[in-house]
C-alpha cells in the first residue's frame, strides 16, 4: 500500500514499523483515604519535580543543538509542570480524597478547556500543552513512563496519528528512522523535529494511515512525501541502498557543515540558506547556514482571506533575525503576480503573469500593501542584521522610489517613537535589464543578489515550467553567464557584495563557475549547504 | 500592599516569550503578586494563568503583598509594559 502526504523532511529510510501505544494509562485508583493525604501530596510534589527536570533536560538538549524555538516549547512545559496554580488545584482535590494521579488529569483538563475557549489560535493550541504535561505527571505518579515508546527497541519507522513534543523528545536516540503521521504540515512540530534530527518525515497522509498500522515493514521517501507499507524485496533493497548512500554522503560532509566557508586560496564566501517561512530558520542553522540569502515573504500572504498585519509580519521577520543572531538575513519584499490572488488588491487577469504586474511594480503601485511591509522590516531590524531586497527591478528609478518609501517609513516610525534598526537595501538581479543596468543600480544598492531561476527564464525566453524547454533552463548558458559576469563587475566596481540565490547557487557543478565570475555569497536550500561548503573549500582561482 | 497600573507592551500580548519574562520576574520576588484586569485576578507566578491574560494595549494592575512588594510592583509593571522581546 502506498501512502501519500507532505514530504516534511528529506531523505529515505526503510525499516520495521513501530506504532507507539496510544492508550494513555488511566488511573486505576481514583480515591484515597483521609490518612493518606499528606503522603500523597508529597508524592505529587516529587512527581512534579521529576517531570519538570526531565522536560528541562530536553529543552537544554534542543538549545544546545541550535533549536531555540523548539527549546522554548519545552521551557513552557517545564513551567507548567511546576505551576503553583496547578499544584493548588491538585492539592484541593487530593484533600477531597481524589488520588493525585486522577486529580492532576482533572485539573489539567479544566485549564485545557479554558485555553480552548480562547479566540486566539495560538492560545487555544496551548490546551494540548496543558494536557500533555498533566498526563506526564499522572503517569509518573502511576510509575509508568508515559511515552508510548517503551516497546521501541530497534531502529524503526514511527507511524502515528500525530506526535506531540513530549513524544518526539522521548524517543531514545537513534531509534527513529523516520516519521509518518496522519496529521501535520511542513511547519508542524513533528516536521521541525524530523529536520533537526536529520531523519525523513512524511506528514499529513490522512486516514490512509489507519490501514497501514499493522504493516511490518515501511519504506519512506521524505523527499517525495510517500511511504510504502510492506514493500517487495527489491524496493526494500533499493531504499536500503539509497539511505545508506545518503547517510555516507552526509557523514563525509559533516565536517564542512559548521565550518566557515572559505576558498582554498582564502577568499571568504558566505554560504547561506533560502527560507520559505520563519519556522525553517532553526533547521537552516543546523545545516550550517551562515545567514539567510533569501527569505521569501509570500508565505505570509498566501492561503488567507485578509492581508497580514504589520505586527504579524514583524513577528515573522524578527523571529528569523533573532534566530540568526548577528548573521545577515536578507528579506525579499512581496513578489506575487497575476498568477496568485491577493486579498484586497485589485488585480486584473493577465495572460502572462511572469511579464506582468508583480514584485516591485505592484509594491510601488500599492503603498497600502508595501508600507506595512517596510515598517515591519525596519522594526525587525532592531533585533538582528536584517537587509531588505527588492524583486523584479528593471531600472534604477524603481530602486530609488523603493528606497524613498523605506526612508519615509523610517521617519514615520521614528516620529511615533517606535524602535527601528539599521537596514541595508539591495536589489534582486533577475531580469536581463537589471543585469545590463547593474552599474547604475550599484550606485543605489548596498548589495546584489542574482536570482538565477528567473534570470535564466527571462534571458532565454524559456518558461521554466515547460518540460519541453528543459535544455533551455540551465544557468550555464553563455548569455546568462555573460549577464552574471556583468553584474559581478559592476558590484566589484562599486565595492558591494554580490550573491546568487537561485538553484544554481547550490549546484556543485556551477559553484566553481560562479566563484570564478566573482560571486561572494551563495544562498540555497539548507540541505545543500554542507556540500556547497565543501566545493567552495576546494576551489581556487587558476 | 502596593499596586500600580501598567499597559501591556508586547505586540503578541501576554504569551510566549513575554509571558516567560513576566513569570521569571514575578518568581524573583517573595511577595504574593497578582495581575488584575477588570474583575479578573490571576497569580503572576502561574504560567497557566498569565498566558493569554491580556492583549497589547490593555491596562493591567499589578498588585503585590509581602516584604518586597514595592520593588515587585515596580519591576513587574516595567516588564509588562516593555515592547521588545
Amino acid at each position: 500500500m502506498k501512502l501519500s502526504g507532505v514530504g516534511a523532511s528529506e531523505g529515505v529510510a526503510v525499516g520495521p514499523a513501530f506504532v507507539p501505544r496510544t492508550d494513555r494509562p488511566e488511573p486505576q485508583r481514583t480515591g484515597i483515604v483521609e490518612d493518606e493525604v499528606g503522603a500523597e501530596l508529597e508524592r505529587f510534589g516529587d512527581a512534579v519535580r521529576v517531570v519538570a527536570a526531565r522536560i528541562s533536560e530536553t529543552a537544554e538538549g534542543l538549545r544546545g543543538s541550535g533549536n531555540e524555538d523548539e527549546a522554548g516549547i519545552f521551557d513552557f512545559h517545564a513551567e507548567m509542570a511546576e505551576d503553583p496554580e496547578l499544584a493548588s488545584a491538585v492539592e484541593e482535590r487530593v484533600r477531597n480524597l481524589e488520588s493525585p494521579e486522577a486529580a492532576v488529569l482533572a485539573a489539567g483538563e479544566e485549564y485545557a478547556v479554558e485555553f480552548e475557549a480562547m479566540e486566539d489560535e495560538y492560545l487555544s493550541a496551548r490546551a494540548d500543552d496543558v494536557r500533555d504535561v498533566a498526563r506526564q505527571i499522572s503517569a509518573e505518579l502511576m510509575g509508568r513512563a508515559d511515552s508510548g515508546f517503551e516497546a521501541l527497541q530497534e531502529p524503526s519507522i514511527v507511524l502515528a496519528k500525530s506526535l506531540a513534543p513530549s513524544d518526539t523528545a522521548r524517543i531514545p536516540k537513534g531509534l527513529a528512522l523516520a516519521f509518518v503521521t496522519a496529521e501535520g504540515s511542513r511547519t508542524s512540530h513533528v516536521s521541525i523535529m524530523a529536520r533537526s534530527m536529520g531523519i525523513p518525515a512524511v506528514v499529513g497522509v490522512g486516514d490512509a494511515l489507519s490501514g497501514a498500522l499493522d504493516a511490518e515493514t515501511v519504506a519512506v521517501d521524505g523527499t517525495e512525501g510517500s511511504a510504502i507499507t510492506d514493500p517487495d524485496p527489491e524496493t526494500v533493497a533499493r531504499y536500503g541502498e539509497l539511505s545508506q548512500a545518503l547517510a555516507e554522503e552526509r557523514a563525509a560532509l559533516d565536517r564542512y557543515r559548521h565550518a566557515e566557508a572559505r576558498t582554498a586560496d582564502g577568499r571568504r564566501i558566505e554560504v547561506a540558506a533560502n527560507l520559505g517561512s520563519a519556522s525553517e530558520a532553526g533547521g537552516a542553522l543546523e545545516w550550517g547556514a551562515e545567514g539567510v540569502g533569501l527569505f521569501r515573504t509570500e508565505f505570509l500572504f498566501m492561503e488567507r482571506d485578509d492581508l497580514p498585519t504589520e505586527d504579524e509580519q514583524y513577528d515573522a521577520y524578527s523571529t528569523v533575525a533573532r534566530v540568526f543572531g548577528g548573521k545577515p538575513v536578507i528579506i525579499r519584499t512581496l513578489d506575487v503576480g497575476g498568477d496568485k490572488s491577493l486579498p484586497g488588491v485589485d488585480q486584473i487577469h493577465e495572460d502572462n503573469p511572469f511579464l506582468g504586474w508583480r514584485g516591485i511594480r505592484m509594491s510601488l503601485d500599492t503603498p497600502d500593501l508595501f508600507k506595512p511591509q517596510l515598517r515591519a522590516l525596519l522594526r525587525a531590524a532592531a533585533h538582528g542584521n536584517v537587509k531588505v531586497m527588492f524583486p523584479m527591478v528593471v531600472e534604477a528609478g524603481e530602486l530609488r522610489k523603493a528606497n524613498e518609501m523605506l526612508a519615509e517609513a523610517r521617519r514615520e516610525l521614528e516620529e511615533e517613537g517606535t524602535g527601528v534598526g539599521e537596514i541595508e537595501s539591495g536589489v534582486m538581479i533577475e531580469t536581463p535589464a537589471a543585469a545590463v543596468c547593474a552599474a547604475e543600480l550599484a550606485a543605489e544598492a548596498a548589495f546584489f543578489s542574482i536570482g538565477t531561476n528567473d534570470l535564466v527564464q527571462y534571458t532565454l525566453a524559456a518558461d521554466r515550467g515547460n518540460e519541453r524547454l528543459r535544455k533551455l533552463q540551465g544557468a550555464d548558458h553563455p548569455a546568462v553567464l555573460a549577464l552574471i559576469r556583468q553584474t559581478c563587475s559592476a558590484a566589484q566596481e562599486a565595492n558591494i557584495p554580490v550573491g546568487v540565490c537561485g538553484e544554481a547557487a547550490g549546484d556543485p557543478q556551477l559553484i566553481p563557475i560562479l566563484l570564478d565570475l566573482g560571486v561572494t555569497e551563495l544562498s540555497m536550500a539548507a540541505p545543500s549547504i554542507p556540500k556547497a561548503k565543501k566545493v567552495v573549500s576546494e576551489w581556487k582561482r587558476t | 500592599m502596593a499596586q500600580r497600573e501598567t499597559t501591556v507592551g508586547p505586540e503578541a500580548g501576554i504569551h510566549g516569550r513575554p509571558a516567560a519574562r513576566i513569570l521569571k520576574a514575578a518568581k524573583s520576588f517573595s511577595s504574593r503578586i497578582v495581575l488584575v484586569k477588570g474583575d479578573r485576578e490571576v497569580n503572576a507566578k502561574s504560567i497557566i494563568k498569565i498566558t493569554g491574560f491580556a492583549r497589547k494595549g490593555e491596562k493591567v494592575i499589578v498588585r503585590a503583598e509581602g516584604e518586597d512588594e514595592e520593588q515587585a510592583v515596580e519591576t513587574l509593571a516595567e516588564v509588562i509594559a516593555a515592547d521588545e522581546y
